[in-house]
């Protein structure tokens, strides 16, 4: 039987909760010996957005989105220290456009047998939920998907490795 | 990302008393400038009046969101102001700016940056919470409304 956890695709957003994530889909790549992909995505969508409510201007959304690119380096290149950290070594996935979009995209051409992504963040409203990218990301990827909570606990584990 | 984690009963003035957008921006700095060490005024005041310069960050409906990147803070901070009377901000309805919120950062902290802005942006709309805010005549009762927001009760 082939390792039914052959490819899993983390997705990061820099928040604490993504590098949570990380650190439970590190443990388990190497407890399964899995393939370990970890993707971050700049979101054009919300620049675009905010460049048409007029609180950005042109020149300053594409100032922002050379900053979120930046960040999302910043944080992949901390994700590859932490797998190097525990002997692994993975794939790093940067991207612009819609988050969700890309993510759904990303686990299809990977054919990723499981996404891990961080905890969903807190919406304000009903309507809002159907907008928050985790969300989004849940809905749209065809592969299962693990919503990683309980930071301290990982976090031990982590460490413990 | 929360924004009660980076807005106390300390980082809101309740009585802008600027009545144009040149002074209500150098009290917005210097509140933050107060409440933020390292934080010089001056430095501050610079980099949003060239952000401003750019283009009014006056919205529609009494809010405004001016911002800007700058080194001189530590991270981002965000000063809410609020002027009973009203200021021209060049606004994009052409009606006077009552609210406002201030929002700095650091060039390496664009991603909360643009977060903070997305969910301010998003707030304003909510049915009854810009006058629950301009209503507010204590801090406390706007962090309290933002907090309500942020935990799903409005």
């Amino acid at each position: 039987m082939s390792n039914p956890l052959g490819t899993v695709l983390l997705y990061i957003d820099g928040s604490e909760s993504s590098i949570t994530a990380a650190q439970l889909a590190i443990a388990m790549a190497k407890a399964y010996g899995c393939s370990l992909r970890a993707m971050y995505v700049v979101n054009e969508n919300l620049l675009a957005e905010l460049l048409k409510a007029k609180v950005f201007v042109q020149m300053e959304k594409m100032d922002y989105e050379r900053d979120l690119e930046e960040d999302g380096k910043r944080y992949l290149n901390y994700i590859v220290k932490l797998a190097d950290r525990k002997g692994l070594q993975i794939e790093t996935i940067l991207r612009k456009g819609v988050v969700h979009e890309e993510v759904a995209r990303e686990a299809e051409d990977c054919a990723a047998d499981l996404l891990v992504q961080g905890e969903l963040g807190e919406v304000l409203s009903l309507r809002d939920s159907f907008y928050e990218e985790g969300e989004r990301i849940l809905r749209k990827v065809k592969c299962p998907v693990m919503v990683v909570r309980g930071a301290d606990r990982i976090e031990r584990m982590f460490d413990d490795l | 990302m929360r924004l009660t984690d980076y807005i106390g009963p300390e980082h809101i003035k309740l009585d802008l008393e600027g009545t144009d957008k040149q002074e209500v921006i150098e009290e917005l700095v210097e509140h933050m400038s107060e409440h933020c060490s390292r934080c010089d005024a001056d430095t501050l005041f610079e980099a949003v009046m060239n952000r401003e310069r750019d283009g009014s960050t006056g919205l529609e409906k009494g809010i405004a969101i001016p911002h800007a990147k700058c080194d001189a803070v530590d991270k981002l901070r965000i000063v809410v102001g609020i002027s009973k009377e009203g200021v021209d901000f060049e606004a994009q309805d052409g009606q006077p700016s009552h609210l406002f919120f201030l929002m700095i950062a650091p060039t390496t902290e664009s991603g909360p940056h643009v977060q903070a802005i997305a969910k301010i942006v998003k707030m304003i709309k909510i049915d009854g919470f810009r006058e629950k805010l301009l209503k507010a005549e204590r801090p406390e009762q706007i962090i309290e409304a933002i907090e309500r927001v942020e935990n799903g009760e409005q």
